[in-house]
């Protein structure tokens, strides 16, 4: 048996019944209730009853009158099955819920099958709950601060040896020392007290507290846990957990910022456009301030070096709006001892931006 | 466990020679030569056949060079590549490096030291590349380092060598390169060159 609640606070008082419910909209909460608690929802005005979710829902949203008497508008729209059913002269739910099954199945198909279920109130689906929210913490408040990293992580580890168990996954860790809020959001679901020990050690090691904490809260953020099909022919792939904390400590080493992975962005700019050629490209970051002798615009010597090889200039601009605006012409060209160089002229100055290799 | 397939590059002439220049499975492969010799050119399509398998990579890129957008267009799927930037600092280049390699589970793990600095390649303690010989033996990783000459000496397990031939120019574009590879370990009668043509269009 289910209830719905069509209401403006009907998300706490469909709480009050059940952990498990289903929020239709903003104001329409469904959810199953025991024999016990019929009379209670019973007092709830807005609150309808129903064998089956749907009619429970429909019955909601029209009180003061029976299924029969609903118009046939109160069933999810369908423009082209509607205007048959206003040829046919059905006006409500009664009149559709009385038509011959089989001959309604073979006018109108399975939609139309379906509509008269729901209009007769007997159109069985599951409920949908909405996954639990529920958010697990621990803290603890010390006669001292903790200066050692040590220490602190005795302690987080108590707690997550405490929270861990609780859940059937974490999806975020949210620390918060003294005043200081640290969220660890997890590439993957995952409750390994070792692992989530690992990482909060690496994210304290590469980002340190800015007071030693005397305070020290943690809230487990749950989610469901991952699920994962291996192939048998699939090529191996680096664990999750193990990739993580190598990622973490290589973090550590070369900077946030310089581990990631590489991707191409929709422009023209240089570097990030697709090349035609698969001919590889090396940059120097930044570019190299080059000593460019030239003949009548063209260039003719690279430091010195003499060039036999020249195309170009290849010229450039964009996104003139922006700080960061580029305006140049590049230049391809060949030295004397076959290395291949791409050049670049701005307004007053020529640069070195990298090697084909 | 499957398998792997060892993987080779795409060359445009004597495909029939393709196997003397393939990289052994777990193993280190050496990429050396000069600048604009090919070298690159060779990693971005040794990531494109391990990628296009479904493996996954990592560059450990010692001086910020790597360029994605040549690399996607020789067929690298940048999704299953990890970047890792090390700012011209060999020392943290050959810490990550060591990290990845001893975390597993990477098809191609590529180390590029081709333009870093001479000092900090002589810093390099020759242990290094032993402990890495080790660390990889058992998985099917390859470990292809890219450099100006042969670092790991004994323990690499194939060292090509690449050559410049020629470049051509086309108006206002740089069309295309053609480098040369030659096998210079293992020697024997494999020792062979093979000329790699690069086209806009391959």
């Amino acid at each position: 048996m289910f209830a719905c609640i069509h209401l403006p606070d009907a998300p706490q008082l469909a709480e009050s019944f059940s952990p498990f419910v289903e929020m239709v909209d903003e104001h329409t909460a469904v959810f199953s209730i025991t024999p016990r608690q019929l009379e209670q929802i019973q007092k709830i005005p807005g609150a309808a009853i129903a064998e089956t979710v749907e009619a429970a829902i429909i019955a909601a949203r029209n009180p003061g009158r029976t299924l029969a008497e609903l118009p046939i508008d109160v069933l999810p729209p369908d423009p082209e099955i509607f205007e048959i059913f206003d040829l046919w002269g059905i006006r409500t739910l009664a009149d559709l819920a009385n038509l011959p099954p089989n001959g309604l199945a073979e006018r109108l198909g399975p939609r139309g099958v379906e509509l008269q279920q729901l209009a007769r109130g007997a159109l069985h689906r599951p409920l949908k709950p909405a996954p639990l929210k529920i958010l697990q913490e621990q803290q603890i408040e010390l006669d001292y601060a903790i200066t050692n990293l040590e220490p602190l992580l005795f302690l987080i580890n108590r707690f997550l040896v405490d929270l861990c168990p609780r859940i059937e996954a974490a999806a975020a860790l949210h620390f918060t020392f003294n005043k200081e809020p640290r969220t660890l959001r997890l590439p993957f679901p995952t409750r390994d007290v070792k692992f989530l020990l690992k990482l909060v050690q690496h994210d304290l090691e590469s980002h340190p507290l800015s007071e030693p904490p005397q305070k020290i809260k943690l809230i487990v953020e749950p989610t469901a846990p991952r699920r994962v099909q291996h192939g048998l022919f699939t090529p191996s792939a680096p664990e999750p957990e193990k990739l993580e904390l190598t990622l973490a400590k290589i973090r550590a080493l070369v900077g946030e910022k310089n581990v990631k992975i590489p991707e191409l962005r929709n422009s023209y700019r240089p570097g990030w456009s697709l090349p035609d050629s698969p001919l590889a490209f090396r940059y120097f970051r930044p570019p190299v301030p080059a000593r460019v002798e030239t003949e009548n615009g063209v260039p003719r010597k690279l430091f010195g070096g003499k060039i036999v090889s020249l195309a170009g200039p290849w010229r450039s601009s964009g996104e003139w709006w922006r700080p960061d605006q580029w305006n140049r012409d590049e230049w391809d060209l060949k030295l004397a001892d076959g290395a291949l160089f791409r050049i670049f002229r701005t307004a007053s100055h020529w640069f070195l931006e990298g090697c084909y290799d | 466990m499957t398998t792997p397939f060892p993987l080779g590059w795409r060359v445009e002439s004597q495909p029939e020679t393709l196997g003397l220049a393939q990289c052994p499975r777990g193993r280190i492969t050496e990429i050396i030569g000069q600048p604009s010799s090919g070298r690159t050119s060779l990693l971005h399509s040794i990531l494109a056949d391990a990628t296009g398998q479904g493996e996954f990579a990592v560059i450990v890129d010692s001086t910020d060079s790597f360029d994605p957008c040549s690399a996607a267009a020789a067929g690298a799927d940048l999704q299953k590549i990890q970047w890792i930037r090390c700012a011209k600092n060999v020392e943290h280049a050959m810490r990550a490096a060591d990290l990845v390699l001893h975390s597993g589970g990477f098809g191609v793990v590529a180390l590029d030291l081709a333009d870093a600095p001479e000092r900090g390649l002589q810093r390099i303690p020759a242990t290094t590349w032993f402990r890495w010989r080790r660390a990889i033996e058992p998985t099917p990783t390859i470990l292809a380092v890219i450099t100006r000459r042969p670092l790991a000496r004994s323990c690499s397990a194939l060292v090509v060598e690449m050559t410049r031939r020629r470049a051509d120019f086309d108006g206002n574009l740089l069309r295309a390169a053609e480098f040369e590879i030659t096998p210079r370990k293992p020697l024997g009668k494999e020792r062979t060159a093979l000329r790699v043509r690069l086209h806009p269009s391959a």
